[in-house]
């Protein structure tokens, strides 16, 4: 049960572009305003605005719900996983063990990239999550 | 008229739809709309007079920049109350689905009574 | 409660609003006074971090402990969302 055929037409030919610049906020977050949140949010948002144009089914095919959870617990694992092993290399915990390189350049920051996508996965994760466990309720009503 | 001023007007509107609304969705939504009034009154507390954005320029090296910043650690705490504001609301609603599949009904007065 | 009770207390927090309200039109909006920490962040961010994103440095630089907290507090957050909307076993 989804929308018109208009709708359908136009989200098939914008979700590459909003995914894109999803990952965009999330890989420029220590350059200019964005981050792992704000582009974790965006690409939740995508998939919904596919949820309701094609239909809960068939949107279910391609975005699996085991599947979105298993992303969203990598993400927050990988994050505590970062902050042991700079304990194991000799700093303190969530410490920087990087090289800074160029202000100005993504390679920059040491670790604030590696943040920022590990927090972004897991934000657009659970935002698809609960939209799915709120449109798919078939208790008792 | 600065900010804090419109920020404690938008908390007062708030307040106003979580005491005086009847139905439970109402009071969800006064709860983000104050959520939304404090993190408006913490980002106007820390604005400088004349300030820029607080991101350097795309080719400074290093040295104590010169151009006068806005305050960036009110807005640093911001982001994460935003986030905590989500999980609230998110936490809320699905309770409130619970309580309707019980009930079969969303307003306050006659849930106080159901016992 | 009754709605008797409920206008009087309409009517005390309406008056304590305004009078906080009033007390406080001619706040001061432009200089915060103590700016200490903000100094040290402002022209030490750079050196200790190497992002030039002031406030990323802040919360992923300096204070990544309260980000990870954050997160956890989402993820629990989803947790419980899926176990009030589980349905039918």
């Amino acid at each position: 049960m989804g929308s018109s055929k208009i709708i359908r037409t136009i989200v098939q030919k914008l979700f590459p572009f909003i995914v894109l610049f999803g990952l965009y906020l999330i890989s420029h977050g220590h350059l200019s305003p964005g981050g792992g949140f704000q582009g974790g949010v965006v690409i939740g948002t995508a998939i919904i605005l596919l949820a309701l144009s094609y239909g809960i089914e068939k949107t279910e095919k391609k975005f699996e719900n085991k599947r979105l959870s298993m992303l969203e617990k990598l993400g927050i694992l990988t994050f505590i996983f970062l902050g042991f092993l700079s304990i194991f290399l000799g700093h303190s915990f969530l410490g920087n063990f990087l090289p800074l390189g160029k202000p100005g350049q993504i390679a920059s920051g040491g670790l604030m990239l590696l943040f920022n996508i590990a927090i972004g996965i897991e934000v657009a994760a659970g935002v698809s999550i609960i939209f799915y466990a709120l449109v798919k309720y078939r208790g008792e009503i | 008229m600065n900010p804090i001023n419109i920020s404690l007007l938008v908390f007062m509107i708030g307040l106003y739809g979580v005491i005086s609304k009847n139905n439970l969705i109402k009071k969800i939504m006064g709860l983000t709309i104050m959520n939304g009034s404090i993190v408006l009154f913490f980002i106007s507390i820390g604005y400088r007079e004349a300030g820029l954005a607080p991101i350097l320029e795309k080719g400074t090296t290093g040295g104590i920049p010169t151009t006068i910043f806005v305050d960036p650690v009110p807005q640093a705490l911001m982001l994460t109350a935003i986030v905590i504001s989500i999980s609230i609301t998110a936490l809320a609603l699905a309770l409130i689905v619970r309580i309707y599949a019980k009930y079969k009904t969303l307003d306050i007065q006659q849930l106080s009574k159901e016992r | 409660m009754s709605k008797e009770m409920k206008k009087v207390f309409f009517i005390i927090i309406i008056l304590v609003m305004a009078i906080l309200f009033i007390l406080s039109i001619d706040i001061e909006y432009g200089n915060p006074k103590n700016l200490d920490v903000t100094n040290y962040y402002i022209n030490q961010g750079l050196h200790d971090t190497g992002a030039i994103n002031l406030v990323a440095a802040i919360y992923l630089g300096y204070r990544a402990y309260d980000t990870l907290i954050e997160t956890i507090v989402l993820f629990v957050a989803v947790t419980g969302v899926v176990f009030y909307l589980r349905g039918k076993r």
